[in-house]
């Protein structure tokens, strides 16, 4: 076996030293020049970028969960449009791979596709798969294209492409090492029928995403060669190192603004699978030195024998879709912003697992990631001149519903719903509110699709979606809320469905200077309604269908609830499949700072219950006029001070008692030795 | 030197090298210690915040033997300077220790300086 250690996966996100030609090309890109030169590769990625959500099938295709980007000849990542920005970890890593292992045999040559989708070598999981071309101009080598994108079919023992079930990555699917799939500007068509065969659920959707992906690169090939003619060989090059030391400039003088110190963020989740239990998904300790970052996961729980594990560059690809999206969002997409930024994972924890182990759910493993590494950064940002930047954590739930069977139309399909991980609420800002319905942490630029286009694709039906009162996390700026949708069965007499969730006990995100998380999300099914019928009656003229009434029980039958997760199942025609619950953001600052005229706002937008209004805002709405009743809020904002004046004890005397307790032993599992989160029962993988 | 606008609730005097409420000016401690020993803690059962909608296990709201909310509030103006989602018994977090000596160093350097609003920006 030769896949690369953890070193020198990490390593190979480190830009590569440049060489004296290139350097001699740096200098012949003059100031004007560049700018134009840097925009033109915004403009070929961008295309790349439109023209990948136009020719993929796959729900995450069309919904733009995905990155086009460029390199230089040497793998280092100079530019991308996104889509999903932890996709910009894989490629460094994977060309770096082909270079080092293939020059020779089979070589490299123009013309050539090289795909892969394994983790083990560098991959985020095997559902995000890349396809890398080589760019040749005068017969040399001078850069590489890529296009990444996540398709919901693997052939794992459960569709989706995320199995819930898997104990190794022996029961994942299709894992490829990087590769060579095509040759003279074509796929091989012997290995299309391999994708074809590990994709037979949704066969569609693997060939024709398979093809998206050869297309897009080869489309910015192409624009790149123009720009080599047009601007001639020494300035390409030139252009494409010098946006490397500049990016770099830029993301060392940012970091240096902010406070030197030690900052810190610890999360858990509940469940490893459909396995509940307490788990310690990511200890963060973040040191910044002057422009230097140094995060470790020492204290992370240990590895388990489920899907929700993930190796150690996928963790940084989940940093990656907070770092460029919040911190250099004015930067290139490029391995320079993560040059002064080092890691330490520990051997064997979730986040550093063994070779064998399932990692299919690596995103639902990152989510404590994605809360720390936002927590942690707004922390030592608040007090830089950049403070208008920081924003609590994204919610991060990830609530995934796949479907699986045959469609209306007669096709075999196998793909997750876009719609519902698109409507998360974003994490509240220091200056405003989160968003409402804003989109998909691990995506921020995805759209959610139409409804129609949901129906129209799939033998679905969707009565309603709204936004989720009370989702979003309390503070003196709101977190966004989410949305509530029901799935129905229509159109063919069943479906299969699974949910990949957790968050169902406890929720994964901190919330950030006295704010409070989002709530938790229930799985809810409404048992023995026929939900067509019900429509039929609401559009004769008794009532509507909504949230809120089939949580009431308007509309008869039983609602039954479970934990959000569930296994493989099949939903009858008119049935509810699921009710899909898409997280609000958390919230930032005391609630009781709240402008209560917000608060009204809020209220009258049904984003907000008067309930909530009350206890945790401290605002008095009046439910006939829906106006803040000025002096009853005073009032009970000061009894609410009051209250925690009364009940709060010194930190050491709060602590003597805390420390003597500790969780359940029945939910301690997977947690680790109690507090540390050691190793204590070593995962056998036969 | 100045006073930094630390975090939302909290400024850092590096002169005095105390924490202090930024609120209601009240002294939190020592600037190389954790700023948290300086506050009020209780802890919440989460259902209280987060209040079930439905019967049964899976409510909406966190399960009360999982998880507890740790709120920490200001002694003097009774702010809620940070919360915390922690099982029972998990170590408090200390989220911030500032690196005293490297901030007085970059600013008596002149690479960096306190602006009126507390914060660091370029000296230069």
């Amino acid at each position: 076996m030769s896949y690369p250690t953890k070193e020198e996966k990490l390593a190979a996100l480190k830009v590569t030293e440049p060489s004296e030609y290139e350097l001699g090309c740096v200098d012949l890109v003059k100031p004007g020049d560049y700018e134009i030169g840097v925009q033109r590769t915004n403009d070929m990625v961008d295309e790349g970028y439109e023209v990948f959500m136009r020719s993929s099938r796959s729900s995450m295709g069309v919904a733009g969960d995905s990155i086009v980007a460029i390199f230089n000849a040497r793998g280092d990542l100079v530019n991308a449009s996104a889509g999903t920005y932890l996709h910009a970890i894989i490629p460094p890593i994977v060309i770096k791979f082909i270079l080092k292992r293939y020059s020779e045999n089979p070589g490299i040559n123009d013309g050539d596709v090289w795909y892969t989708n394994d983790a083990l070598y560098g991959g985020i999981h095997n559902p995000d798969q890349c396809a890398i071309m080589p760019v040749f101009f005068d017969g040399d080598l001078v850069a590489w294209t890529a296009a990444l994108s996540h398709t919901t079919e693997t052939g794992a023992i459960e569709p989706g492409g995320m199995p819930l079930t898997a104990t190794s990555r022996f029961e994942e699917g299709m894992n490829l090492p990087p590769m060579r799939v095509g040759q003279n500007f074509r796929i091989n068509s012997d290995i299309l029928e391999m994708f074809a065969a590990f994709g037979i659920r949704a066969t569609d959707n693997v060939t024709v995403d398979m093809r998206a992906r050869a297309t897009t690169c080869d489309r910015v090939r192409v624009r790149l060669l123009e720009m080599f003619e047009r601007e001639g060989k020494e300035f390409a090059i030139g252009l494409l190192r010098k946006m490397l030391i500049e990016a770099e400039e830029g993301a060392r003088k940012r970091v240096s603004h902010w406070c030197d110190g030690v900052y810190r963020n610890v999360t858990f989740s509940d469940a490893a699978g459909l396995q509940p239990g307490l788990i310690r998904n990511c200890v963060m300790t973040m040191t910044k030195k002057g422009d230097h970052l140094a995060f470790d996961f020492t204290g992370t729980s240990p590895e388990n024998p489920s899907s929700y594990n993930a190796h150690p560059q996928a963790v940084v690809g989940h940093m990656a879709n907070y770092i460029y999206e919040y911190v250099f969002h004015d930067l290139p997409v490029s391995s320079a912003t993560f040059q002064a930024v080092d890691f330490i994972f520990p051997e064997n924890s979730m986040l550093s697992p063994d070779a064998r182990a399932a990692t299919s759910n690596s995103v639902m493993a990152c989510t404590g990631v994605m809360s720390s590494v936002a927590n942690c950064i707004s922390r030592a940002r608040f007090a830089s001149d950049e403070w208008t930047q920081v924003a609590a954590s994204q919610g991060n739930g990830g609530n995934a519903i796949v479907i699986a069977g045959i469609s209306q139309w007669g096709a075999n399909f196998a793909d997750m719903i876009a719609y519902p991980i698109n409507t998360e609420g974003q994490g509240a800002r220091a200056t405003s509110d989160g968003m409402d319905a804003y989109g998909f942490p691990w995506c921020g630029f995805g759209r959610a699709p139409d409804v129609e286009s949901m129906e129209n694709e799939f033998p679905l039906l969707l009565p309603f979606s709204s936004h989720w009162k009370d989702s979003g996390g309390a503070g003196k700026h709101r977190g966004g809320v989410g949305t509530a949708q029901l799935w129905v069965t229509h159109n063919v007499p069943m479906l299969f469905q699974m949910a990949i969730a957790d968050n169902s006990s406890i929720q994964t995100p901190q919330p950030l200077f006295g704010g409070y998380s989002q709530p938790t999300v229930p799985g809810i099914v409404l048992d023995g309604v026929d939900v067509k019928e019900l429509m039929a009656k609401a559009k004769a003229g008794a009532g509507s269908i909504s949230f809120e009434g089939l949580l009431s029980g308007d509309f008869g039958g039983r609602v039954v609830t479970s934990q959000y997760g569930s296994q493989i199942h099949p939903v009858l025609d008119g049935q509810t499949v699921i009710v899909g619950l898409s997280t609000g953001g958390t919230g930032y600052g005391d609630p009781l700072d709240r402008d209560p005229a917000a608060v009204e706002v809020d209220v009258r937008k049904n984003l907000v219950s008067i309930g909530q209004a009350h206890s945790l805002y401290g605002v008095v709405v009046d439910p006939t006029s829906g106006r803040v009743d000025d002096g009853a809020t005073t009032a009970r904002r000061a009894d609410l001070v009051e209250q925690r004046l009364a009940r709060g004890v010194p930190y050491d005397e709060f602590e003597a008692t805390w420390s003597t307790r500790r969780p359940d032993e029945s939910i301690m599992q997977w947690f680790g030795s109690w507090p540390e989160g050691n190793v204590v029962n070593p995962v056998m993988r036969p | 030197m100045g006073t930094l606008h630390f975090a939302e609730y909290i400024d850092a005097n590096l002169d005095t090298e105390r924490w202090s409420c930024h609120e209601c000016g009240q002294d939190l401690g020592d600037l190389r210690g954790n700023y948290k020993r300086g506050l009020l803690v209780a802890e919440r059962d989460p259902r209280e915040i987060h209040e079930p909608v439905l019967e049964g296990e899976y409510t909406f709201a966190p399960k009360s033997d999982w998880i507890r909310i740790i709120e920490f509030y200001c002694p003097r103006c009774g702010r809620q300077v940070e919360t915390q989602y922690l099982p029972p018994g998990h170590p408090l977090t200390q989220d911030t220790e500032l690196d005293v000596d490297a901030v007085k160093q970059r600013i008596a350097a002149g690479v960096v300086r306190i602006n009126d609003d507390g914060k660091l920006e370029a000296a230069r």
